[in-house]
């Protein structure tokens, strides 16, 4: 097991340091000059030249890439250009708004996907009406389900805030934006694991031994189901720790998406390098955990390591 | 009038869900092919086109969907954006499945290094961050029409890549392809003769959910104004237009939203068909309920 961690985290070290490297060598392909976007006016280029020298950006790029990475292993981000706050403070300020997006994302997907995915795979009579549904949410984009609940909460039946905020008030709407959004994913899944489940000798044994049909739902078939939720729970979930970029620019949610998608139109070199390194750290993190949580729930998985 | 013969011999359903899908990409071309004869989308009409306090006029009678914060017909630009949304989606999922299935065949097919160098670019091609990827291409690349086609090509290509890869190793293992091989024909035929046709189903069954995800793709970029340049309207610059309106003139959102979702319901319909035509049906249940 202990080796199988180890194996794992220097997989995640060398995958994050090729995307760090990635990520570092576009941003000097993508036309601009973050100068510009800095001094309050026109600079002469005797100060364009000083602030360059400032920020070390008169170096060739492999020398730039070769502070970067001494810098971001000693834990220290930088410095933003635009707003002259640590990287690092920046990220982790927006942090706890994110986080709790996500885990009320995640949250509202299983709420919502595992009832109708149940229920498709157990009523011939409300599947047909419960994958029409499934494919209106699948023909929406995000924003679109997201400006909908707005008109219809928020406008119509005045129900919910329509601004921007971090309470909790504020956070049902953009929550069950991207639940609406994963449902059919997760119904699709939840359907087809368990019909897998009702076909199996294991049921058919259960069955047989007279079990009650609740009983043997919850005991015999939800485990089988479990694994694929927790799985696709923990890829989203990472997936929006790195920011909700849509959903977050539409609700006004101050996460680390909205702050990636300002830093990328002001040339903000290194609050783009900070997310892209704590978005995709989270990944990494995450997708390890998500392994070791389904290996502890599914002893096949259990097997595939010594 | 000949009866329908479009997939006759499929079960009901399935062939229901292919003529919907149809019917309603057909609907929703019409109306972008008579664009040009449903008024003018750029026509600024501050003069009857807004309400005597300067808000967007709701539907009436010479305007059926209203007009928009200029006072353009929204109607007329619905259906010009319909022209660009559909063009620009089903452009970029015909390119993106096109360059995903050469990759994936050519590296599920001839192997070795080769493979290896096509299937990491699909992992990484995989991993992108959809929409901040799509953003950040935006910087890179000179704006234009054309633009959003290259971005949705360039994020949308690794997935069938990665299906056809999978597909393309199962039938490599063949005995039809095995056979081919032994006989000598060469390896570019025995990809084209044998294996292409194989891959039939599969490519005829993605094409539609590409379609519906591309177009959906241009709407997001759009909307946050990444994808179609203004004044030239797409159904997502126009949501992203209308949003700040939402209070007082929803027909601005509503209008583009509805002519998107009929359209990415109808490829998905489309697909659902195809889906249905090759599935075996509802599964056997030991549990009686």
């Amino acid at each position: 097991m202990a080796r199988f961690i180890g194996a794992r985290a220097f997989q995640g070290l060398v995958t994050l340091l090729g995307l760090v490297v990635l990520a570092f060598l576009v941003q000097f392909v993508i036309p601009g000059d973050p100068v510009r976007m800095l001094a309050p006016r026109t600079p002469t280029e005797e100060v364009a030249q000083r602030i360059r020298a400032q920020l070390g950006l008169d170096r060739p790029w492999w020398e730039q890439l070769g502070r970067y990475l001494t810098r971001i292993a000693q834990g220290d981000l930088g410095e933003s250009y635009v707003r002259r706050q640590p990287v690092a403070r920046l990220i982790l300020g927006r942090l706890p708004a994110t986080a709790a997006l996500a885990l009320a994302g995640v949250l509202a997907e299983i709420l919502l996907g595992f009832p109708v995915g149940v229920a498709m795979a157990l009523s011939p009579h409300l599947r047909r009406w419960l994958s029409g549904l499934n494919l209106v949410l699948l023909s929406l984009p995000t924003f679109v389900i997201g400006l909908s609940l707005l008109l219809a909460m928020g406008f119509w039946l005045r129900l919910l805030p329509t601004t921007g905020g971090t309470g909790l008030r504020e956070l049902i709407l953009p929550a069950l934006t991207l639940g609406l959004a994963g449902t059919p994913w997760y119904a699709g899944v939840i359907r087809d694991r368990l019909e897998e489940s009702l076909g199996s000798s294991y049921i058919r044994m259960a069955v047989a031994k007279g079990l009650p049909n609740r009983w043997i739902l919850v005991r015999h078939c939800f485990p089988h189901v479990l694994p694929a939720v927790v799985t696709m729970a923990g890829m989203d979930f990472s997936a929006y720790l790195s920011g909700v970029v849509v959903v977050e620019t539409i609700f006004g949610w101050p996460g680390i998406g909205s702050l990636a998608v300002q830093a990328m139109q002001t040339l903000d070199r290194p609050v783009v390098m900070g997310t892209v390194l704590v978005g995709g750290a989270a990944v990494i993190l995450l997708n390890g955990v998500v392994d070791m949580l389904r290996m502890f729930l599914d002893p096949r998985a259990r097997e595939g390591i010594g | 009038m000949a009866p329908i013969t479009i997939a006759s011999g499929w079960p009901i359903e399935a062939r229901r869900s292919l003529l919907a899908g149809i019917a309603l990409i057909g609907a929703v071309s019409l109306i972008a092919l008579l664009a040009p004869w449903l008024g003018d989308p750029y026509y600024q009409d501050f003069a009857t086109g807004l309400s005597p306090a300067g808000l967007p006029l709701g539907p009436n009678h010479t305007h059926p969907l209203g007009t928009d914060s200029l006072g353009r017909d929204v109607l007329a630009r619905v259906a010009l954006a319909g022209r660009v949304s559909l063009s620009i989606g089903i452009l970029a999922a015909l390119l993106s499945l096109a360059l995903g299935a050469t990759v994936g065949m050519m590296a599920g097919f001839y192997g070795g290094f080769l493979e290896a160098l096509l299937m990491r670019l699909t992992d990484i091609g995989l991993a992108l961050p959809t929409t901040l990827a799509g953003l950040a291409m935006t910087a890179l690349l000179p704006a234009g029409l054309l633009r959003p086609v290259v971005i949705i090509t360039l994020l949308f290509w690794a997935y069938p890549a990665r299906l056809v890869y999978n597909e393309t190793l199962r039938m490599r293992r063949r005995g039809f392809v095995e056979a081919a091989v032994a006989m000598g024909e060469a390896r570019y035929r025995i990809l084209l003769r044998h294996i292409l046709p194989h891959l039939k189903t599969l490519l005829l069954t993605y094409a539609p959910m590409n379609a519906a995800a591309a177009v959906m793709m241009e709407a997001t970029l759009s909307y946050l104004g990444a994808g179609v340049p203004l004044p030239t309207p797409s159904w997502g610059n126009m949501i992203g237009e209308g949003q700040g309106a939402l209070a007082f003139a929803p027909h601005l959102f509503l209008a583009p939203a509805a002519f998107l979702l009929l359209t990415t319901l109808g490829f998905l319909l489309i697909a659902e068909g195809f889906k249905q035509a090759h599935s075996r049906g509802i599964r056997f249940s030991w549990l009686a309920l």
